[in-house]
This record gives structure tokens, C-alpha cells and sequence, in this order.
């Protein structure tokens, strides 16, 4: 709990404008969570879709998410940066939906009924520099960004969690041991575990690139 | 610069890699790596994971998220009292007790306006009644003071004697 505090204070949440305009809407100004939700939903959508690897889903638990914002109002107090507390909310739903999903993936085993696999096969097309890739190159970035996905759904939850919010939200390690409920080494430690399973994992796809 | 790799300390070569250091100590890290093979080797793994990582983009936000979600919030808000007295009533199913209510509210209604009606058109009958009732009990209390100031004025003679 010292560690919880000491990063709390670091990171000044009075400096932070997000926590400025959260106290504006605990008195009621409503354009200002509009601009939160604004700033904010890209990065959170994005988060929980790479946490849970739904877009629907993720866009649920992102609306769970602005909705507890907007519900805690009222008892909202400036303890730490806006986004941590955001994010430590996003987490936990995901966190939760994945336990949850996994339950029920078990259970379906158990039952033998086999599930259609969403995810590698509903991958966004992406929106390549060049405007006209070739069948081959399409099917080459495919085949990368699934594995990718892959390798990055089969970490264990909190390092899914760690690098998603290190590598895409560029959030600080006291953030995330914030969001996390641990130590800063313990984030650090995390990652490193991620980062040496990812880099196991697709050191193919560095040699290929190398090639 | 104490070489990570032997001081165990990856962090330094994942922010590298990953763009997260200030351009001074990204310049020491590289100046580092350019002497130490094993650093060399790391920083070009994990660059070529943040690299595969920088491939998945994730599908934009559908343009329905904020309506959605005000419409949630909006939802959720507390309706007006008589909103949800109506929705008590509903849930309890207590819709026959309503006209009832409304039967009983009216006939009370009535029964007040009636009331008032009839006492304020009664005639004064009962102020008349007492009235004549005072006055007559004040005459009779003059009467009786008369004969008493007639008795003390004029002594009844006393009886002849035969």
C-alpha cells in the first residue's frame, strides 16, 4: 500500500488536466465528460480490443467503463492521473471478461461442442500505406498480424494487460503498476517475462524481415 | 556505461528499443551497444518485437459509441418523482386500486362541497331562537326586580284585627 501511495503522489494528479476537467463534471458539467470520452475512447477501445480480441465486446466494456466514469461522479476524488484510474477500471473489466470467457470456453470443451473461432478470422483489413497491396503481400501481412495476435492472446492476462498499456497506451511503469495493484518491479519483471516469450515467439518473423 | 545485459537490467534495452528513453541516454545505450555484442543482439530482438507489435492496428471506434453511451447514461438516470410513483403502482400491479382512490378522493370531494354548501345556506334560525331566548329571560329577571322594589316600597299592610 506505500508503494500504491508514493506513485500516487508522483504522479500529481493536480497537474493533470483530465482531473480538472473529472472535477467539472462532479459539479455537473456535462460537456466536459463529453470531452473525456472524446479524448479518451480511441485509446480505450483500443485497449480492451486487444485485451479481449472482440471489437463488439471490447466496445461494450469500453461504454462499462465511461459509464462507471460518469456514475462515480460524485465521489470522484484527485488521487492519481485520470487515465490510470480510467484504465485501472478498463483492466479490471477485461480482466473479469476473460476469466469469464475462459469459464465458458472450459465448459463448452467439457460439453464438445466446438466454437467458431472469432478473432484470426474477422481480422480488421489494414489500412496499407501502399493503396494497392497484392493478394500476396495481403495474405503475408495476414498471416503476420495473426501470429502477432496469437502470440500476444497466449500471455498469461496481467503481462497481456502490461504490454498492451506499455507498448500501445505508452503508459509510464508507475502507471501501470497503478492499474495493476503491484510494485513497480513487479510490472518490470512482467514485462520482461512478456517480452522474452514474444520475442521467442516471433523471431521467425525477424529473420524473415531480415531475409 | 555498465553493460545491462551483465548488470541483469533489460528495462534499459526494452525502452531503448521500444523509443521510450530521453535522446541523452538513448545515445548512451547506443553508444553502448555499438561495443557489446550480447546488448547489440537484445536491443535488435526486442526492436523486432515492438516492430511485430506495431502491426496490429486496432479497427476505429464505431461512430454510434458516444450516442450509445449517452443514451446508457440517460437510461440510468433517476426518472421525476411522479414517474416513479407511476412505476411503483405498475410493479405492484395495484391498478384497480386506482380508480378506486379516485372514486373515494371524489365522493369526499363531493361530500365537503356539500357540507359547505348547506351550512352556508341554512337560515339564522338558531341566532333568532337565542336571541328571543335572552330577551325573554332578561325580562323575566326585570319583572321579578319590579316586584321586589315594589315589596320594599310598599310593605304588605299587617291583617286588621276584629
Amino acid at each position: 500500500m506505500t508503494k500504491g501511495v508514493s506513485s500516487v503522489v508522483s504522479e500529481s494528479p493536480s497537474l493533470d488536466p483530465d482531473v480538472r476537467l473529472m472535477l467539472q463534471v462532479r459539479e455537473g458539467d456535462e460537456t466536459s465528460f463529453s470531452v473525456l470520452v472524446q479524448k479518451h475512447r480511441n485509446a480505450v477501445v483500443h485497449f480492451l480490443h486487444r485485451m479481449v480480441q472482440e471489437q463488439a465486446v471490447a466496445e461494450e466494456l469500453a461504454q462499462e467503463v465511461f459509464f462507471r466514469v460518469y456514475r462515480s461522479r460524485e465521489s470522484y476524488e484527485a488521487t492519481a492521473k485520470f487515465t490510470t484510474w480510467m484504465f485501472r477500471i478498463a483492466t479490471r473489466l477485461a480482466l473479469n471478461w476473460l476469466r469469464d470467457e475462459k469459464r465458458e470456453r472450459a465448459q463448452e470443451r467439457l460439453d464438445e461442442a466446438p466454437r467458431a473461432k472469432v478473432g484470426a478470422d474477422e481480422l480488421p483489413v489494414r489500412q496499407i500505406a501502399d493503396q494497392h497491396p497484392t493478394t500476396e503481400e495481403r495474405m503475408l501481412y495476414n498471416a503476420r498480424l495473426r501470429e502477432v495476435r496469437d502470440a500476444v492472446a497466449a500471455l498469461p492476462d496481467k503481462q497481456r494487460a502490461a504490454v498492451l498499456m506499455h507498448k500501445y497506451g505508452e503508459m509510464e511503469y508507475s502507471q501501470i503498476a497503478t492499474v495493476l495493484e503491484c510494485s513497480e518491479s513487479a510490472v518490470k519483471s512482467l514485462l520482461f517475462r512478456a517480452y522474452e516469450t514474444l520475442r521467442r515467439r516471433l523471431a521467425h518473423m525477424a529473420r524473415e524481415g531480415a531475409e | 556505461m555498465t553493460c545491462p545485459s551483465r548488470r541483469g537490467d533489460t528495462t534499459l534495452l526494452l525502452d531503448y528499443a521500444f523509443g521510450r528513453l530521453a535522446r541523452r541516454q538513448a545515445a548512451l545505450v547506443a553508444q553502448h551497444a555499438s561495443e557489446c555484442i550480447d546488448c547489440a543482439a537484445a536491443l535488435l530482438e526486442y526492436s523486432s518485437v515492438s516492430d511485430a507489435l506495431d502491426l496490429w492496428e486496432a479497427p476505429p471506434v464505431s461512430t454510434q459509441f458516444n450516442r450509445r453511451l449517452w443514451d446508457r447514461i440517460e437510461r440510468a438516470a433517476p426518472a421525476p418523482w411522479y414517474l416513479r410513483a407511476a412505476e411503483w403502482f405498475r410493479l405492484r400491479s395495484l391498478k384497480p386500486a386506482v380508480p378506486v382512490a379516485a372514486a373515494a378522493l371524489v365522493f369526499a370531494a363531493v361530500f365537503f362541497f356539500d357540507h359547505n354548501v348547506r351550512m352556508a345556506n341554512r337560515p339564522a334560525t338558531v341566532g333568532v331562537s337565542a336571541v328571543e331566548a335572552d330577551q325573554a329571560e332578561r325580562t323575566l329577571d326585570d319583572l321579578q326586580l319590579i316586584s321586589q322594589f315594589d315589596a320594599a316600597v310598599d310593605p304588605p299592610r299587617p291583617a286588621r284585627r276584629l
